[in-house]
């Protein structure tokens, strides 16, 4: 098996401790030593992630090339008629060597071997050697690596090594420790390259060579975690994890993001403890190697976010109301009152489900709405609904966003992706600096929007980067691109291969379908469709936003919910009253509610009937995200209270209701799925749990990369195929979008993402509590005067059905509009665009 | 030695030659002019033709390096090395004071040869009297049509910048130099690709990076041609060099010699013998800190001081600082103090060389202390011998020189402390 | 003739000193290296020797050690460093007294004693607790969890000399 390079990658031959391999020109040596050769060409410094720097020189190894007749280019022969080889005069750095024809590498001679020992020696000079308490002592590249090349013994006198600062906090998240710092810069060089935020540096020289952090707060990214996977030694740890467990005590877990439509692979190190009942607990969220998803990368709200599945708040047991006040039941009498209530709706019965439900519990909940003659599904929240168009024109079969580069293209649009969906804005900026053309559309300045005007880095196209069209007209804005903005739309055009990503920042329903079908033909005219690496994307919020879509959940059905409220509604892991202020309303004038839900709130509260279901974390389930890919995750930790996963409830309502006998696992419920719907026909949990080999291959028994959860043991899913990846698809009209329009005195309030906010799910991580938010609103600078409004003026924002109070920021938004945050406030902010009024509130004097 | 004549050190000749218009009385920018009629390629191939080698210490031909750089690509650079940070070395400091002209002529003709639209002139942080004087010199040249947009009617631009350094030995490594230029940590960076190649110069774009005295010396051979260069000098070492002798001689200084000048006769007839009667010569470091050390005995005293000599002597001419130790020297404490110098100029950036020296300071330290034992310099002999080659730059191997060679050649000085003498003779006492 | 013989020897040996002990009442001396029930030491200054670390767990063959670890801070000190045992059990019932956990120790925290007179009506009974094992707290020493100066227990395995 070959490394993955593109097709017309040149082999040349390169040999490695005597033994010939064919290898791709170019390929970095350390790579293609582990993959071809099978040989672990030792490293500090390196990853195969990051560019080389060769400085821990580590990797050194005897260099030679083939010596060629410089006349005739025929290969010089020694006495023995063996091809003569000139070799360096000093050993040479494996990791910054990339394959080229006659290429020689010896790594098993004796000077090598020596060599290794003394870098190790080095090292370990400055050390401190305190392992037993180190949290990566037992997964730790430099403990694995002194063991197989290291010194015997220490020719250092401990009394001569340097003492130094031992916690040293960068930020909330991430405490370094000064003394096992190696200086191998894969953190400093993880935030340069490959996230953008350049945060970490080196400051001093020589010994006092040490890592700081240069952002206020502290390591401000969103993807700080991940440096303390790739640390090779103990230097950098999370105040998550922190002590929480040996490495070798844990259980590696494959599980999926709870969090977006990424569906980072994850992994769930599981351990039994103590204050958690002796059950199994999670006690770290690590990166599972996905190529194809997300690397080996995970954000920050999904490592550290996960407390929620065991927050004290959780519902615990099941409550039916027979008065006016819910009460604590059995399960029994709670089935039994579900059963009643649906009975009794003379088939008047609807359900909406939110994007953290799994496929299955989808599935039970339409045979459960469908047995009893309902027909209305709807999907949480209304306000993406270009999902059809994903199925239809989503990226291609086998679609790997790091495979974009110079020639190929991208378009965001109405998304801020790093509030939304990290991995996908890690990922493609990524692209860009590779050479990828990005272009980002929106209302408003976004993180993406600065990564596409970048001048800094090198080598960037920047001309036409950043369309900035007027609230609301994000589809005419892409339907009109060929004629407004002619030279952005040939470069699209032109690309090798165009991916396009649109979601619904700042737009209602509408707006957001009719801008899909803009991007939706700006795909199909340009002939980017149908192909790997071409298609449309979409952030629906939740890691299964794709599975409400092919289950046959529709935001436009959930609109005809509101509007025509039915006898009976269940509500499936959607939190509508928490989401939408104006859901009061229409909740109130449904008979009975019966909700499925992980935290009692404001929907509960409507409820008659509420049910607690499990968490991602405690059961089995898939999730289809962004990109299609039906992706498995599996039972981790332990239950909590009398919390049952959802299929299940939903499956034993229907044994009650006389709709056939009650599965009993989630497989069962899957392969039902198979069976009845044609896109998940592949998709039985065994083909789905099937792995492949990765390049680059990490977290297996190699030394130096480390982590004993990388390695994908549950499975790198399968991706439902596009409508274009199977024939012909049309273009589509787009549909003419009414905008908001507000009165004088007025602003349109668009409701905005914050990826750390104050949703019931991610309050409970209290980590990560300092760095939400404080409640605000954004206006421009005209609108602020006008009001009468400074930087930091407490506001009240009403609008209908509520109002709030936040502070008021000024910012580069348009006139007549003020971007409003979603749950960051206690109560809910609109959740499409809506006209709202504010009003300055005299801030009490401090004495 | 009379018969050289003054390539460099002009200001002996003619008074105030650092004057723009002194300089240009004298025939200065005649080279330039001259080379701007020779045309690109001709330049370069007289430079090379001269044999001109880098006087920085590496001794790497300049004609060669201009020659590296890719024809076609739209941006090039020169960046001037005038981090003059080794031990003992003092002579750019002093081109840039008394002849600066000459370093900014020699800087344009490379500029020009390799197509550049920019000189970068990197001073070290501590010589910020001099960038200011350059500043000057530069302005009046560009007065003059020297500098700036069309030079001279070639359709030429090219501008001189002077940028300041923060006061690092290691920026005056050439990949260093271009990330500190670069406004990036003073480290250097892995080779391939050379400065020359594209990727790897400053911006990445190729560069060209040369010693103060190495492009001072250009005028000269483009005015007088490549065969009256090489007449001076010897074989492999054309022309003329700056020595900087310092130490235990009567009168130290910087001389011009040509290359065929022996250590005798610069030590006993030009800076006149021990500096203390009845002390003779014990040891010389030819190259600063960085060179290996050499006991001064007369086959060492006879030999000529080019590049191909000394190292046949096992040493290296490098930038020819030679600082030289009577009998009263204890070697152990250059040692000590050189190893001090390293560790603290030790970027950090790769591990031979950060922990490397921390670890030789430590252990040569307890030796200074008289708590060595002989097991302890066999350790720093071996940790030394380690550090050697594994290194990124040459920093590394600078730093294990002093204590390889000390032992080496003056076993006997560091037996004397490992037995318990802790009496030291202090240099310059 | 036989029968005298044969009393003889019983009278003989009537006079001579019994073999069997009066156990409990009395013991027979234990060897130096005794491997009975184990004790989790403190330094001379009271803090607890024990960091954390685990490493009795995973060397035990048994697995009869529980450790959960966590984070010291100088207003809540339980051992020297950053890491102290938040949990510590052994369950006498699983542990054969091999000692490795001793063997494994790196700070010499844990150490098996002379103890071996252990019976249990419950098995729950059989799981020792932290507070079970541990030493009481040296003469004039504090206890812990204490507060102590900022930036003196910096180091897990300290040069931390038993007197002191």
């Amino acid at each position: 098996m070959a490394i993955p390079v593109k097709d017309d990658t040149k082999l040349v031959t390169v040999k490695i401790d005597d033994k010939e391999y064919q290898v791709p020109a170019g390929a970095n040596l350390v790579d293609l030593a582990k993959w071809y050769a099978d040989n672990d060409i030792p490293v500090f410094c390196y990853h195969p992630k990051l560019e080389p720097v060769g400085m821990c020189r580590m990797c050194l190894v005897e260099l030679g090339s083939i010596m060629r007749d410089r006349e005739t280019g025929d290969v010089v022969l020694d006495d023995n008629g063996e091809p003569t080889v000139r070799w360096f005069p000093k050993l040479q750095t494996a990791c910054t060597q990339t394959a080229s024809d006659g290429m020689v590498v010896r790594t098993n001679t004796e000077a090598v071997d020596e060599t290794r020992e003394n870098v190790l020696e080095f090292l370990l000079t400055s050390h401190p050697l305190d392992c037993p308490i180190c949290d990566k002592g037992g997964e730790c590249p430099l403990q694995n690596l002194t063991m197989e090349h290291g010194p015997q013994e220490s020719r250092m006198i401990y009394s001569d090594k340097m003492h130094l600062q031992k916690h040293v906090p960068l930020g909330d998240l991430i405490f370094l420790d000064r003394e096992r710092c190696i200086q191998c810069a894969r953190c400093v060089r993880f935030q340069d390259e490959l996230v953008g935020d350049a945060v970490l540096g080196f400051h001093e020289r020589g010994r006092r060579l040490q890592i700081i952090t240069s952002s206020d707060p502290g390591f401000d990214t969103y993807f700080s975690g991940n440096t303390t996977d790739i640390c090779p030694v103990g230097a950098l740890t999370t105040a998550d994890f922190r002590f929480g467990a040996r490495p070798w005590e844990m259980t590696e877990i494959p599980s999926i993001s709870p969090w977006d439509a990424a569906g980072e692979n994850i992994s769930l190190s599981m351990r039994l403890d103590r204050d958690f009942g002796g059950r199994a607990m999670i006690k770290r969220v690590m990166p599972r190697q996905n190529e194809y998803v997300n690397e080996l990368w995970i954000s920050d709200k999904t490592r550290f976010g996960h407390h929620f599945t065991r927050s004290l708040d959780r519902l615990v047991e099941p409550m039916v109301s027979f008065g006016d006040k819910l009460t604590d039941q059995s399960w029994n009498d709670a089935y039994k009152a579900a059963v009643t209530a649906l009975e009794g709706a003379s088939g008047d019965v609807a359900a909406i489900a939110g994007g953290a439900i799994s496929n299955e519990d989808l599935w039970e909940l339409r045979q459960l709405v469908e047995g009893l003659g309902g027909s209305r599904l709807g999907a949480w929240p209304p306000t993406h609904g270009g999902a059809d168009l994903v199925a239809e024109v989503g990226v291609g079969q086998d679609t790997n966003l790091k495979e974009l580069g110079a020639g190929d293209a991208i378009l965001v649009v109405a998304s801020d992706l790093e509030e939304e969906v990290p991995i996908w804005r890690l990922r493609l900026k990524r692209a860009q600096d590779r050479g990828a053309y990005l272009v980002v559309a929106n209302a408003r300045p976004t993180r993406m929007e600065e990564f596409a005007l970048d001048t800094q880095r090198n080598d960037k196209p920047v001309e036409g980067a950043a369309v900035r069209y007027a609230p609301g007209e994000a589809a005419a804005a892409i339907s009109d691109l060929k004629s407004s903005n002619k030279d952005v739309y040939d470069r699209l055009a032109d690309a090798t291969n165009l991916v396009v990503v649109a979601g619904a920042d700042g737009l209602d329903l509408d707006g957001n379908k009719a801008l899909m079908q803009a991007c939706a033909n700006l795909l199909i005219e340009t002939d980017h469709v149908g192909k790997a690496n071409n298609g449309l994307m979409s952030p629906i919020p939740g890691p299964n936003g794709m599975g409400l879509h092919y289950l046959g959940y529709t935001p436009e059905v959930t609109q005809d919910i509101v509007a025509n409220p039915p006898k009976v509604l269940i509500v499936a892991q959607a939190e509508p009253a928490e989401d939408d202020p104006t859901a009061t309303e229409w909740l109130s004038k449904v008979d009975t509610v019966i909700t499925l839900s992980l935290f009692p709130d404001r929907t509960t509260s409507y409820a008659s009937i509420v049910l607690p279901i499990q968490s991602f974390a405690e059961r089995d389930g898939t999730f289809v995200n962004g990109e299609r890919r039906v992706q498995r995750f599996y039972t981790a930790q332990g239950p909590l209270g009398e919390a049952v996963p959802a299929w299940k409830i939903l499956t034993t309502i229907r044994e009650k209701l006389g709709q056939g006998r009650a599965k009993l696992s989630a497989a069962a419920v899957m392969l039902e799925i198979t069976k009845n719907v044609d896109v998940f026909a592949e998709m039985r949990y065994k083909n789905l749990s099937q792995v492949t080999r990765q390049f680059p291959e990490i977290g297996g028994d190699d030394l130096y990369y480390g982590g004993t959860a990388y390695q994908n043991r549950g499975g790198l899913g399968i991706q439902i195929p596009s409508a274009a990846d199977s024939g012909k698809v049309k273009a589509g009209k787009v549909a003419s979008v009414k905008a908001t329009k507000a009165s004088k005195g007025e602003l349109i309030a668009l409701p905005i993402t914050e990826l750390y906010n104050r949703s019931n799910a991610f309050m409970p991580s209290g980590l990560v509590h300092a760095r939400v938010a404080v409640p605000y609103v954004t206006l421009s600078s005209s609108d602020a005067d006008d009001l009468g409004l400074v930087d930091g003026d407490l506001v009240e924002v009403s609008f209908e059905g509520g109002a709030v109070r936040v502070r008021a920021t000024v910012g580069d938004v348009p006139a007549g509009v003020a971007l409003l945050p979603q749950h960051l406030t206690d109560e809910p902010t609109p959740i499409v665009p809506t006209v709202v009024t504010l009003s300055k509130i005299a801030q009490p004097v401090l004495a | 030695m009379s018969d050289t004549p003054n390539i460099i050190l002009r200001a002996n000749d003619v008074e105030n030659i650092r004057d723009f218009d002194v300089y240009v009385e004298n025939g200065g920018y005649e080279a330039l002019k001259k080379s701007l009629e020779m045309g690109r390629d001709e330049v370069i191939n007289v430079v090379k033709a001269s044999n001109l080698r880098g006087r920085g210490g590496a001794g790497f031909p300049a004609g060669i390096k201009w020659s590296f750089i890719p024809k076609n690509e739209p941006i090039k650079y020169v960046c001037v090395n005038a981090d003059e940070s080794e031990t003992g070395t003092f002579k750019d400091r002093l081109i840039m004071e008394t002849n600066p002209h000459q370093l900014i002529e020699g800087a344009l003709i490379a500029a020009y040869a390799i197509g550049a639209k920019a000189v970068y002139i990197y001073l070290r942080g501590e010589f910020w009297d001099v960038a200011h004087d350059l500043d000057e010199r530069i302005a009046a040249a560009r007065e003059a049509g020297f500098i700036g947009e069309n030079i001279q009617d070639s359709g030429w631009d090219c501008e001189v910048y002077t940028h300041l350094g923060a006061g690092a030995y290691i920026c005056g490594e050439e990949t260093a130099l271009l990330n500190s230029l670069e406004g990036l940590l003073g480290q250097p960076r892995v080779r391939p690709p050379f400065p020359a190649n594209k990727g790897g110069g400053l911006y990445k774009e190729p560069t060209v990076v040369n010693n103060v005295e190495t492009l001072a010396n250009v005028p000269w051979i483009i005015n007088n041609g490549a065969d009256a260069y090489k007449a001076i000098g010897t074989e492999q070492s054309s022309g003329t060099k700056l020595y900087c002798v310092s130490g235990h001689v009567k009168n130290p200084g910087v001389f011009e010699l040509p290359f065929t000048t022996t250590f005798r006769e610069l030590l006993y007839d030009i800076c006149g013998g021990p500096r203390n009667e009845g002390t003779s010569f014990k040891a010389m470091l030819p190259s600063g800190g960085s060179g290996p050390i050499v006991p001064l005995t007369d086959e060492v005293l006879d030999t000529r001081m080019s590049y191909e000599d000394t190292a046949k002597l096992g040493t290296i001419i490098g930038s020819a600082s030679l600082i030289i130790m009577d009998d009263t020297v204890d070697i152990t404490w250059v040692a000590s103090k050189v190893t001090k110098f390293f560790k603290h100029e030790s970027c950090g950036k790769c591990t031979p060389c950060r922990e490397g020296t921390y670890w030789l300071d430590k252990v040569i330290d307890r030796i200074m202390a008289g708590e060595g034992t002989p097991k302890d310099v066999e350790l720093i002999a071996n940790v030394a011998n380690n550090m050697q080659g594994a290194t990124l730059c040459a920093l590394g191997d600078f730093a294990a020189n002093p204590i390889i060679h000390t032992i080496k050649q003056f076993p006997d000085d560091f037996a004397k402390h490992v037995q318990g003498d802790t009496e030291m003779a202090v240099a310059g006492d | 003739m036989n029968l005298i013989k044969g009393f003889a020897t019983t009278f003989k040996h009537v006079l001579e000193e019994p073999v069997t002990l009066q156990y409990p009442e009395q013991m027979k001396p234990f060897a130096e290296r005794f491997k009975g029930r184990h004790h989790l030491r403190r330094y001379d200054n009271g803090l607890e020797k024990c960091i954390g670390c685990a490493l009795c767990a995973a060397a035990c063959p048994a697995d009869a050690i529980w450790v959960e670890a966590a984070e010291n801070s100088d207003e809540q000190r339980f051992s020297p460093g950053e890491r102290y045992a938040k949990t510590y059990e052994i369950n006498m019932l699983r542990c054969i007294f091999c000692g490795y956990c001793e063997d494994a120790c790196p700070t010499q925290a844990i150490e098996l004693g002379h103890e071996h007179q252990m019976s249990f009506t419950d098995r729950r009974d059989a799981i020792y607790t932290k507070t079970m094992l541990i030493d009481p707290v040296p003469e004039g020493a504090d206890g812990t969890p204490r507060e102590v100066e900022p930036g003196v227990f910096t180091r897990a395995i300290p040069d931390m000399p038993d007197a002191k």
